[in-house]
């Protein structure tokens, strides 16, 4: 029978390091569960395990025998197969293709393509599930495209396959014939691991459960030794509740309401109110909503349903121009690709969103600009070697996020929706920022923080709002948070 | 702690130390200045104040439409149809003219040129099609249109020279014009907040939308200057030639985009500068009047002007290439 034994597997990244020994057993015919907070460590192991990282010290042995993982070629060769969030299919290319993709049948020279329908009929027999062969990958929803992949590994003859949070972008109904397929192939012997932060879905699918924290296994075992609340207490310490404490701000007037807003597929009836002067907190795991909702509040996805008012004026921005206006800023999750100017100056970055103001019959003094950065720079302690004119893309990662932070700043948005604001960026500046969301409040800015990391939302917030699966699942004021509640909270399937 | 760990996202490495290199306008404006040199040793004929002055007028058209080409590069948008929109700007021009006086002739060029450009960024701007493919097909469709405009023929006009052969303090008209086109987008893309816009959403889109720079409504004013410019470009060739003829201005667009992106300007926009295009320009126009001089056939002009282009581009991707 397929066993797979890791032992003390150890990695960093630079001086980073993310794992510290891990241990991990995968069964044939059983299903084991990886748990954990983003950034516990779950997700590097089984990079490991499929070839994509190499690990710094460890063995894993297979059955007894001790392999050496270099590459995903050497993963397969030995029967491991992952599916990752992002899917590695061909989207162009139809279902049959992609079930068989890296193993085309052939006869002679030419691929058989009677043998590709047939391999693709067979496998997705066996799953018992029905999908138009001929159809374009691209034009199926997510869930369908999973059992593409998971059809594609069983075609690989996998032994191991690995699901990497395979849940997240799916719907209730979805969820459950996943799980389907899911027993299905454990039952035909196949070894499953399975990547969750979901402590209901561990409950529902898993045989073994095997918990990190902070780059080391927590807990260990069968699941029925475990109840939901050793579940939390192991995936977050025992070190509860340790928050430092910022200046409290007293509640103002609203300053941004939403009401009963939908957003088809994301988000499924929120409403809530940030007022002047407080640190809002969303809560919850990635694809939870709140992110999806703090675009939509920028004028960068449109409501299904639902209100907004901002200061004086009713209604959703038409787009991020139109938020801007109303006194909206915005700080994207991914600096590199949606925040930088890259090419331009620190200066023209901390300036751009407030050149339509800046400009007097269209012209745009560079000095304006300069003293924009001049404005911020000794508050916002950023350190550029070269200047104002500096290009952006030679400053470190923390201030280019200040300069981010700077051109709300210079704009004098009145609301700030901040998504992730202290992802990729090193501790020293996180408490930079942190100060600096903490004095923005204290001048009567409302600040709404969309985060999935618990240490953040514990340390800035005035108020927690937990998003669970598109909805609100709990409101806490400062004093009512702990990371227990905060976790369960996040993990929850239905509104309490 | 628990997003320190996952570093996948950390991006704290120090800013990369880079050797001092010359910048690459620097570079070509070096090799500007040894093409002269070479030139002048090899030919008596060619260092001369009157030579200057036809290099500069032979690249004026060019210089007219290659500035605004600029600024349509930084953007990472194309506009291919500026050599048949100043051929059909030209041909409308005449054919109006001819019944009904000059002013008309020149107000229904230009209206004809910005019309153009307007379908041009109604096309990329507001509907989304590439502009390489939808500046193709109005190459197609304006010099179809120039010649059913004209039924094929060349319409010669009168009393219209000023534009195209005129001088002023002993510089001719149309080195005038692109000076002052060039003076004009020297001032654009430096100190307006239309420029720096474009920069912006050259360089990262996205993130330009993010800071309420609305992509449409810029990309589509930006191809009406094109056409714009074309059309002028059109006036001025008809006037030169005093008559518009239906091939005017073929394969003008392949001269700008290789003066554009010898400038330094990148296809993926974010970057270029006028100065840069006035280096990419003269090198071409002094390329091919020294080689004339040098009576070198037209042939392997076409060759040399092409080798300069790959070299040019390709030398700075690798010093890119070195640098990263």
């Amino acid at each position: 029978m397929f066993r797979l034994e890791v032992r003390g597997l150890y990695k960093s990244f630079g001086n980073v390091p993310v794992l510290h020994g891990v241990d991990v057993d995968a069964v044939g015919g059983r299903v084991l569960a990886l748990l954990g907070e983003n950034g516990a460590g779950k997700s590097t192991t089984v990079k490991i395990l499929a070839g994509d990282h190499r690990c710094d010290a460890g063995t894993i042995s297979v059955s007894g025998r001790p392999v050496d993982i270099r590459s995903p070629r050497d993963a397969e060769a030995i029967g491991i197969r992952a599916i990752f969030q992002e899917f590695l299919d061909a989207p162009q290319l139809s279902v049959a293709e992609n079930i068989c993709l890296g193993r085309l049948p052939r006869r002679g020279w030419r691929v058989d393509w009677r043998a590709v329908r047939r391999t693709a009929r067979t496998v997705l027999d066996q799953l018992g599930v029905d999908l138009p062969l001929d159809r374009p990958v691209e034009q199926l929803g997510v869930a369908q495209r999973q059992i593409v992949e998971i059809a594609r590994a069983l075609v690989a003859d996998a032994r191991l396959l690995i699901l990497d949070e395979p849940t997240s972008a799916l719907a209730a109904a979805e969820v459950e014939n996943l799980f389907r397929f899911v027993r299905r192939l454990r039952d035909d012997g196949v070894a499953i691991i399975y990547i969750t932060h979901r402590l209901d879905e561990v409950a529902e699918i898993a045989d073994d459960v095997v918990v990190f924290r902070d780059g080391r296994v927590a807990a260990a075992g069968p699941v029925t030794e475990f109840d939901q609340h050793a579940l939390v207490t192991a995936m977050v310490g025992q070190d509860i509740g340790a928050s430092i404490d910022l200046p409290r701000h007293p509640p103002a007037h609203a300053a941004l309401t939403v009401r009963d807003v939908h957003l088809a597929g994301h988000v499924d009836g929120v409403s809530l109110t940030a007022h002047a002067g407080e640190v809002l907190s969303l809560f919850g795991r990635l694809g939870c909503g709140a992110l999806e909702l703090a675009e939509a509040m920028f004028g960068l996805r449109r409501f299904d349903a639902g209100t907004m008012t901002v200061a004086d004026s009713t209604g959703q921005p038409a787009g991020p121009w139109a938020a801007i206006r109303a006194g909206i800023g915005f700080l994207p999750v991914d600096r590199k690709t949606q925040g930088v100017l890259n090419g331009l100056s620190a200066a023209e970055n901390i300036a751009a969103a407030d050149w339509s103001r800046k400009a007097r019959f269209g012209m745009l003094s560079p000095r304006a600009s300069r003293a924009a950065f001049q404005r911020w720079q000794e508050e916002l302690r950023i350190v550029a070697p070269k200047g104002a004119g500096q290009p952006i893309e030679t400053l470190s990662g923390g201030n280019q996020q200040k300069i981010m932070l700077g051109r709300w700043l210079e704009r004098g948005a009145t609301v700030l929706l901040l998504a992730e604001p202290t992802r990729g960026v090193d501790v020293g500046a996180r408490a930079e920022i942190y100060r600096i969301l903490s004095d923005l409040a204290g001048r009567g800015v409302a600040i709404i923080v969309v985060s999935s990391d618990i240490d953040e939302v514990l340390r800035v917030s005035d108020r927690i709002v937990v998003f669970s699966r598109g909805r609100v699942s709990a409101e806490l004021t400062r004093a009512e948070a702990d990371r227990a509640r905060l976790t369960r909270a996040a993990a929850m399937k239905e509104t309490v | 702690m628990a997003t320190v760990m996952s570093n996948e996202h950390t991006d704290e490495a120090p800013p990369r130390r880079r050797a001092p290199a010359l910048p690459t306008q620097l570079l070509l404006g070096l090799f500007l200045v040894a093409l002269v040199v070479y030139f002048s040793v090899s030919s008596p004929y060619f260092l001369s104040v009157d030579n200057f002055r036809n290099i500069l007028l032979s690249v004026a058209v060019l210089g007219v439409v290659a500035v605004p080409a600029t600024l349509l590069m930084v953007s990472a948008n194309v506009d291919l149809s500026v050599g048949s929109a100043a051929a059909f700007c030209g041909m409308l021009f005449a054919v109006v003219a001819e019944d009904h006086g000059l002013a008309l002739g020149v107000a229904a060029a230009l209206a004809g040129g910005l019309l153009a450009g307007a379908v041009n960024g109604g096309l990329v701007a507001l509907i989304g099609i590439n502009s390489i493919i939808t500046t193709l097909g109005m190459l197609s469709v304006l010099r179809g249109a120039t010649k059913l405009v004209s039924n094929g023929q060349t319409v010669g006009i009168d009393g219209f020279r000023g534009l195209g052969s005129g001088s002023l303090a002993g510089v001719p008209t149309p080195v005038w014009i692109f000076a002052l086109v060039a003076a004009a987008f020297v001032v654009l893309m430096r100190y307006t907040a239309f420029g720096r816009g474009i920069y912006a959403l050259g360089a990262n889109p996205h993130a330009a939308r993010l800071v309420g720079i609305r992509p449409a409504p810029n990309l589509f004013a930006l191809f009406v200057i094109s056409g714009g410019l074309a059309a002028l470009a059109g006036l001025i060739l008809t006037s030169q030639l005093r008559a518009a003829t239906p091939l005017s201005a073929e394969g003008l667009e392949l001269s700008v985009v290789a003066a554009v992106l010898l400038g330094g300007a990148s296809l993926t926009g974010g970057r270029g500068t006028v100065v840069g295009t006035l280096v990419g320009v003269l090198i071409l126009g002094t390329l091919n009047n020294g080689l004339t001089i040098l009576n070198v056939t037209s042939f392997w002009q076409e060759v040399a002007r092409g080798g300069v282009l790959i070299l040019a581009v390709g030398l700075d991707q690798l010093r890119r290439l070195r640098r990263d």
